[in-house]
């Protein structure tokens, strides 16, 4: 069976790509990533057997980026919380008591300005929004104009201003504990950080120790380290942490497109074509 | 006059003689008898314009809320039996999908440039067509029939002011026009939907969910079916509950009353 096996598409991470699972199938001509992150795949590993590999970059941006405006809402106006008490058994609650963030004039440093941060500069700027950006590289003016985002060339002046920090990195050796102590310490004690990148972009136990002792007010978080977080992890308990299952890309329609994309990818990896996005060691 | 209390009623007005203005917090005020308590001498004013760029957020919150199933999400992330996140748990995509606005006041034109951001197509309805120019600021098609944009949208979400014209504006006949994988958000006031129907719709999967910041009551009896729906998302009417919009409100109806007893012009006086 191993011998008939020419593509692998990767499904949430699935199968583990080791040295010997590429052993067992030699015929093995290109691996398609369900997603745009690669930080699963050993990519000088891979490519040592020739084998090729692609991501699905274009059709991920949009639920991504809806996934960023959806937790930082769901944060700002304590909707989780507000749920809950509106369901609870008990009948003990009062509607002045539950007051959040206005999102309107609000700050939001968005930290990795590629295609899906930009789309959350596009949705934030419609939501009224002052938008900071920190990037490798600085967009072109036009593309700052168009969503009226600001460059900070230093992380820690974007961390000072805003009132919400959203991760939009990919993980690679440079952003990895990118938010770490000193980060956090950097940010405003009334300041939320949404992780929609990777778990391992953030120092997790600094974060949890800066959520306890309020550092920082909130957390939305996309990802974490591992996912999922063991049961008795303290960020299943803290009051102003929302937790989502990886949710970044999980709509029908995106699934759709990934998969198409895959495809894509496979058939020309067949064909000896040029494979539309690929990936290639760097 | 903050969340409706105390009830303004023939026996309250009767035992306040001196009684000059009631000042409501928020933009409704179909709470209020205006005949009964302008027949007293008695203004009236609210804080209408502040609310509306909280509102408009509060029903984007609840759309990408329900449509991502932060909620559900949520509950899974932290449940005690969680072991792993199923690859196959999905939510409906917000970018492209059609938003349906039925009432475009300040607040639905609000909720479309939000929107619009989003590359939602955005239908609305409403009692007068807006201005060519908002329509185009917007992306908005107008609907003059409410089936129209009920048989259309993805996201049906009701922004109008509760008239006895709005009251089960949304009932079992519209609720069938909508699209079963539809969500329908409420924003607006708990009487504008008949409630009843929209259980069995959610129930019988005649629509596919909804979220409501307004229920008629505020709160919901504890063993209302309501409460117990895995697609439904409710929260305890806090569209305008942020500090600063509070703020501002407490202000602006401090200032109605000084004016008041000045006699001098109330502003945001209802007539």
């Amino acid at each position: 069976v191993g011998k008939k096996v020419q593509a692998i598409y990767l499904w949430w991470h699935k199968p583990v790509i080791d040295k010997e699972l590429l052993q067992s199938l030699p015929n093995l001509k290109v691996i398609a990533n369900s997603g745009v992150g690669m930080d699963h795949l050993d990519l000088k590993l891979v490519a040592s057997f020739g084998v090729k590999m692609a991501n699905a970059p274009h059709a991920v941006s949009s639920s991504t980026a809806d996934t960023g405006m959806a937790l930082l809402l769901a944060s700002a106006r304590r909707l989780v919380e507000a749920h809950n008490i509106s369901i609870s058994p008990s009948m003990e609650y009062c509607e002045a008591d539950i007051l959040g963030v206005k999102v309107a004039g609000a700050t939001l440093g968005i930290i990795g300005m590629g295609s899906i941060g930009y789309k959350i500069a596009l949705r934030a700027k419609a939501f009224e929004m002052n938008i900071l950006y920190h990037n490798r590289t600085r967009r072109k003016v036009q593309e700052e104009q168009a969503v009226g985002a600001t460059y900070c060339k230093k992380i820690d002046s974007l961390l000072q201003q805003a009132d919400f920090v959203m991760l939009v990195v990919s993980l690679t050796p440079q952003t990895h504990k990118l938010i770490g102590k000193r980060e956090l310490e950097l940010m405003k004690p009334t300041a939320t950080l949404i992780n929609i990148s990777r778990g391992a972009v953030v120092d997790q136990e600094a974060l949890v120790a800066a959520l306890q002792t309020g550092v920082i007010q909130a957390a939305a978080l996309d990802v974490t380290s591992p996912e999922p977080l063991p049961r008795d992890h303290p960020l299943l308990k803290l009051k102003n942490v929302i937790l989502t299952p990886h949710l970044g890309i999980k709509t029908d329609k995106a699934t759709y497109m990934i998969t198409e994309e895959a495809v894509e990818n496979i058939l020309a990896a067949l064909s000896g074509l040029p494979l539309p996005s690929e990936v290639l060691p760097s | 006059m903050w969340y409706h209390q105390p009830a303004i009623n023939e026996e309250l007005l009767q035992s306040l003689p001196n009684l000059k203005i009631v000042v409501s917090s928020g933009v409704g005020i179909d709470h209020l008898d205006l005949k009964l308590l302008f027949s007293y001498g008695v203004k009236v004013s609210n804080t209408p314009f502040i609310v509306s760029t909280d509102t408009a957020d509060m029903g984007m919150a609840l759309l990408l809320a329900s449509s991502r199933r932060i909620v559900e999400g949520h509950q899974m992330a932290v449940s005690p039996d969680t072991e792993y996140f199923p690859a196959d748990w999905l939510g409906v995509e917000v970018s492209g999908a059609t938003l349906g606005i039925v009432g475009m006041g300040a607040i639905g034109y609000k909720v479309a440039a939000r929107a619009k951001a989003f590359e939602m197509k955005i239908l609305y309805h409403n009692r007068n067509q807006r201005k060519k120019e908002e329509e185009s600021a917007v992306g908005a098609v107008y609907c003059k029939k409410i089936d129209d944009l009920l048989q259309q949208s993805d996201f049906v979400l009701l922004a109008v002011n509760l008239t006895p014209q709005t009251h089960r504006l949304i009932g079992k006949r519209e609720l069938e026009l909508m699209k079963p994988t539809a969500t329908l958000i409420n924003i607006s006031r708990g009487l504008v939907v008949d409630q009843d129907a929209l259980v069995e719709a959610l129930q019988n999967k005649v629509i596919n969910a909804a979220a409501l910041d307004v229920t008629y009551p505020e709160p919901l009896p504890r063993d209302h079916p309501l409460l117990k729906l895995k697609n439904v998302i409710i929260t305890p009417h806090i569209g305008s509950a942020t500090k600063k919009t509070r703020r501002i409100m407490m202000e602006e109806m401090a200032e109605s009353i000084e004016a008041c007893l000045a006699g001098l012009p109330v502003p945001r006086e209802v007539l």
